[in-house]
């Protein structure tokens, strides 16, 4: 019988769940059974999913003190001798991992994002080289099987009617506490242009109703940038401007309404992963770089896909 | 002694108050052109501002401005509209004034039966076109800097412009012109059909860069314009000898398409990244009346048919007249690069022209290209670097190098780490196989270290017309003449 | 006060090309460059010696020596001394082996703090950083966007950290690891035009196995606790452009497009 531990970070709940999926892979036929962790606040929601969920509640651990949820583990290591630990890859789960595989003196991989079984061995798949290349790594003998495992990739669609046994553990080890949270706020909506997912840019043609591609916008949580000649018009401020001498902006999807593309302007959109144009000219240099181009009024367009988007919205409630 | 309070309480005396501009901000903008627009748009220019900008009225208040600052070694930077690239407009005298044309402002004639019209320097080329336009006409004159150029500025450095294999470069254009002298002098050169009255002494003022007199007015030549007619070729080539072999074929012949370029590869991307599949681009426009127009089309064509094997396709000519229809700057295209200079590490890059005959310009465009490539120490910093010929003649064209680069240093060393370094590569090949290290802009300030290589023996008479026309050595210090106390902006 | 930079240098990952007709990413002429997280740390180092000009830093990095011509161009920056730590032996070390290196070599040294960054543009596993946190036993955070000048000095310093939805406020204790997040109020400064040429060998020091004195089947890779078994490339297609109406069958490509995206 294998014994896998997950642990469960309260902040990112569905995540350590899914990480069952990941144990589900690795054992594959075998006879497994499942520990949860977490510490602070018991986690209910958990109960039916694994075999055992482990708590606790001492309050001298806050749940950002990496170094005394590290001996924690090294405790608990002691006693059940787990086969495997898994770890989201939280911000802090990407701190906590490498810590316990340290103090454990085992290797650990990190970000797995798929597991495949290789002449006995477990492989389990990373990317590197900002994912342009995928990475098959191996553990080589050494127990517990240690990884983080990247966010929203797996997903674990086991039924919750687990006979879940709860442990409460109370740390042998706990040292005075080296850091100390102050305060947590919020991120922003930001104001900049670089930093928004997805970007509804104006070129040109669209300064009549430039304000309208802000509904857009709206309804898909984006931003709005502009072409420089939408700039040089007054239409839009200078921050907005995407292009070589405005800003080099990284965002996922780019709506190019009414932008023609010249080099310049494209030179803003190096990072970007899909573009959309619209255009009234199939031919402007943009429709090469894009992959969607529809053809006619951008402002037209902006009605109907708002209007698209809204319905399909109400329709899903 | 002259000093800076001196020079300006002599200036009031000579001018009334609203032609004396001593905006600090103007004169830290006037301090440098587009040479060091890097370093400017960052504020940490090396070399001294002027100590005033002034707008005379007239050639008589130029002659008064030339001969007090002839009599007290003060330099003079004659200006138009700014558009230099090669330091002609930098400053490097602690003692100087900027004399701007900005007032010579006068459209004095068009006339249209003689076919030539008659401006004063400080109008700009494209008010004066707007004008021609309206009644049928042009001036021929397309530089990239239309909009922001003016007459004065574009006749004293021997501008060209994009339209110049079918109407020739200024020096062409211009019939005759008046300019100002150091002692005062003001010389009218009339306008006649053509003479041989002794050397053609419109020479000595075109392209002399404020150097040996300051350029008040000038008559150019007009043309009727046809744009209904215009036509447009476009071909992918698998190289850009190819390209320089099809230019030569259409100029031998006898045609002048207005417009006949080819590109590299690296720089078709610049401008025709929709379409030019990483190959170079060549392009052709045909312009005049109809017969004109199909007798170029026909020369364009057998031409091209003559090296299909180099063409690997045709592009589709609605392409190229859309570039066509975006090709020139504007001051906010200026303002725009400055804007982003600001804001981030980097420009819209920099270019240096040469001219050699049709056998010697694919020589030194490999050589600079590969030279650059194998000893340039920075050269993983480029991110662009290419070429076009832009402007063909019957015995050879020019190359345009564009290069640019990520700017991996502070704003005050860009020119010395990046541009100069390129420049002097390029220059250095030319000079070796005999071209010109100046095709069309000028010699300003940083070129001015192989003057003398450029000229060779005949840089005597160079250097006799400047200790003729200018002994103190007040007009322009550092254009064109290499003076050793400008060495330490240099290096 | 004596700063640690743990910097190191990767391949600049932006600039591969990908071979759509081979399915290969172009890796050859790639250039070395400084880690774009690790710059930020060693700017924000550069930034405190700057206003404490007593301040003295410290580069460090483990790889081969061919990386000396970077570590003259950072120390060029104002930087007093770099340690590279290269041997043979040590190639192909894992993150746990490379971890024991450089802890190794740090436990021998003093120091007020380490800076380094989060995450490595090649690899990208952030294990370093934290793996040394334990070693050395001192506290280490990722992610960190800002630190607050003031202080950073004193028996703890006050940093700001991005935490995904967040940001958070912590007082660390130091010692302590720090490691930074690509931030653009921490841009490394370029070489004075003086300086570009300027002699910098003699604050070089190379550290070998002789000096920490791993067995060698402790490091490299015997020494390792994982192993890549096998690298590829993930299938990249050329993008294929559709172009559509602007009616409702468009619209709906579009919306389509958008779902399949998850921008909607």
């Amino acid at each position: 019988m294998k014994k896998s531990l997950i642990y469960i970070e309260q902040n990112h709940f569905q995540n350590s769940m899914d990480l069952l999926e990941v144990v589900r892979q690795v054992y594959d036929a075998e006879e497994y059974e499942t520990y949860g962790v977490s510490f602070g606040a018991s986690c209910d929601e958990a109960e039916g999913l694994f075999d055992y969920l482990i708590e606790v509640p001492d309050q001298r651990i806050r749940s950002y003190d990496v170094i005394n949820m590290t001996n924690v583990l090294e405790e608990l290591q002691g006693f059940y001798h787990f086969d495997s630990i898994l770890f989201p890859a939280t911000q802090l789960g990407r701190m906590l991992a490498p810590r316990t595989a340290m103090r454990l003196h085992v290797g650990l991989v990190a970000d797995v994002t798929a597991i495949r079984h290789k002449n006995g061995f477990v492989e389990m798949v990373r990317p590197a080289f900002s994912g342009k290349i995928m990475a098959g790594i191996v553990n080589r003998n050494r127990v517990p099987l240690m990884m983080s495992v990247r966010q929203n990739v797996f997903s674990y669609q086991g039924a919750s009617q687990k006979q879940t046994e709860k442990i409460k553990y109370s740390p042998i080890r706990i040292e005075d506490r080296k850091i100390e949270l102050i305060e947590v706020r919020e991120k922003e909506k930001t104001r900049d242009i670089r930093e928004s997912e997805i970007l509804i840019s104006g070129g040109g043609g669209t300064g009549r109703y430039f304000p309208k591609l802000k509904h857009l916008a709206d309804e898909l949580n984006a931003q709005v940038s502009a072409s420089r000649k939408t700039v040089d018009s007054g239409t839009a401020p200078r921050s907005m401007q995407v292009g070589q001498s405005g800003k080099t902006v990284s965002t996922k999807l780019y709506m190019a309404l009414g932008i023609s593309g010249s080099l310049q302007h494209m030179e803003g959109l190096k990072n970007v992963e899909n573009i959309v144009s619209v255009n009234t000219n199939r031919d402007a240099p943009i429709c090469s770089r894009s992959d969607i181009v529809v053809e006619g009024d951008a402002e037209e367009f902006i009605e109907r896909l708002t209007d698209k988007i809204k319905w399909e919205k109400q329709s899903r409630e | 002694m002259m000093n800076a309070e001196n020079l300006l309480k002599n200036l009031r005396g000579m001018l009334p108050e609203n032609q004396i501009n001593t905006n600090p901000d103007d004169l830290y903008d006037a301090a440098a052109d587009r040479y060091k627009k890097y370093a400017k748009a960052r504020k940490v220019l090396d070399v001294p501002s002027p100590i005033a900008i002034v707008y005379p009225n007239s050639a008589e208040e130029v002659s008064r401005l030339l001969v007090f600052c002839n009599k007290n070694q003060v330099n003079v930077i004659p200006r138009g509209g700014k558009t230099a690239t090669e330091g002609g407009l930098e400053n490097w005298k602690k003692l100087t004034i900027v004399i701007d044309s900005e007032n010579l402002n006068q459209i004095i004639k068009i006339d249209e039966y003689n076919m030539q019209a008659t401006v004063q320097a400080g109008v700009p080329l494209q008010e004066l076109e707007d004008e021609l336009r309206k009644r049928g006409y042009t001036t021929g004159h397309s530089p990239q800097s239309k909009p922001v150029a003016k007459l004065g500025g574009l006749v004293a450095t021997r501008s060209i412009g994009q339209f110049s294999t079918l109407y020739g470069g200024i020096e062409d254009m211009v019939v005759g012109l008046e300019c100002v002298f150091p002692d005062g002098h003001i010389s009218r050169i009339k306008n006649v059909s053509r003479r041989a009255g002794g050397p053609d002494i419109r020479h000595i003022a075109i392209g002399n860069e404020g150097t040996l007199c300051y350029i008040t007015e000038v008559t150019v030549k007009l043309f009727r314009y046809f744009p209904e007619n215009n036509k447009f070729y476009g071909y992918l080539l698998k190289d850009i000898e190819t390209g320089i072999s099809i230019l030569r074929e259409v100029m031998v012949n006898g045609y002048r398409p207005s417009v006949a370029r080819v590109y590299s590869e690296e720089d078709a991307r610049q401008h025709f990244y929709h379409f030019y599949k990483d190959k170079c681009v060549l392009l052709f426009m045909a312009e005049g009346n109809t017969s004109m127009v199909n007798a170029t089309c026909n020369g364009i064509e057998e031409a091209v048919g003559r090296f299909s094997d180099g063409i690997s396709e045709q592009v589709d000519s609605k392409l190229i007249e859309e570039w066509f229809n975006h090709l020139n700057w504007s001051q906010k295209d200026i303002d725009d690069e400055v804007e982003g200079m600001i804001e981030n590490d980097s420009h819209a890059g920099f270019t240096t022209e040469i001219s050699a005959d049709w056998e010697t310009i694919p020589k030194i465009y490999h050589n600079v290209i590969n030279r650059i490539r194998n000893e340039y120490p920075r050269a993983h910093d480029l991110t662009m670097l290419g070429g076009h010929s832009s402007h063909s003649y019957i015995n050879g064209t020019n190359m345009y190098f564009v290069y640019n680069y990520d700017i991996k240093c502070n704003p005050e060393d860009e020119m010395r780490i990046y541009h100069h370094p390129l420049q002097t590569i390029i220059v250095e090949e030319t000079l070796i196989l005999g071209g010109s290290m100046c095709h069309h802009h000028g010699i300003g300030k940083y070129r001015n270290e192989w003057t003398t290589e450029e000229h060779g023996s005949a840089y005597y008479m160079l250097e006799k017309l400047k200790t003729a026309f200018d002994p103190n050595g007040i007009m322009n210090f550092g254009t064109i003449f290499p003076q050793e106390e400008g060495t330490k902006y240099q290096k | 006060m004596k700063i640690m930079c743990l910097v190191k240098f990767t391949p600049d990952v932006e600039n591969f090309i990908y071979d759509y007709e081979k399915n290969v990413l172009v890796r050859e002429n790639v250039r070395m460059i400084l880690n774009p997280d690790d710059a930020s740390a060693l700017a924000f180092a550069l930034k405190i010696k700057n206003r404490r000009p007593e301040t003295s830093i410290e580069i460090i990095t483990m790889a081969p020596q061919s990386v000396i011509p970077h570590m003259e161009d950072l120390l060029r920056l104002k930087v007093d001394k770099a340690t590279l730590i290269s041997d043979k032996l040590y190639v192909g070390s894992d993150t746990y082996i490379t971890s024991r290196i450089l802890g190794k070599y740090l436990s021998s040294v003093a120091y007020d703090c380490i800076l380094t960054g989060t995450g490595a543009m090649d690899g990208d596993t952030s294990h370093v950083p934290s793996q040394l946190g334990e070693l050395l036993n001192i506290c280490q955070m990722s992610n960190v966007v800002e630190i607050e000048e003031e202080t950073f000095g004193s028996e703890s310093a006050v940093i700001e950290v991005d935490e995904e939805r967040n940001f958070a406020k912590y007082k660390i204790c130091m010692p302590a690891i720090l490691s930074l997040q690509k931030v653009r109020n921490y841009k490394l400064p370029y070489i004075k035009y003086e300086d570009l040429e300027r002699n910098v060998k003699d604050q070089i020091t190379i550290i070998d196995n002789e000096t920490l004195g791993f067995e060698s089947n402790q490091v490299g890779i015997s020494g390792s606790l994982t192993q890549v078994s096998g690298t590829f490339v993930k299938i990249m297609e050329k993008k294929d452009k559709r172009v559509v109406r602007n009616d409702s069958e468009g619209i709906n490509t579009v919306y389509q497009f958008l779902r399949d995206k998850g921008f909607v």
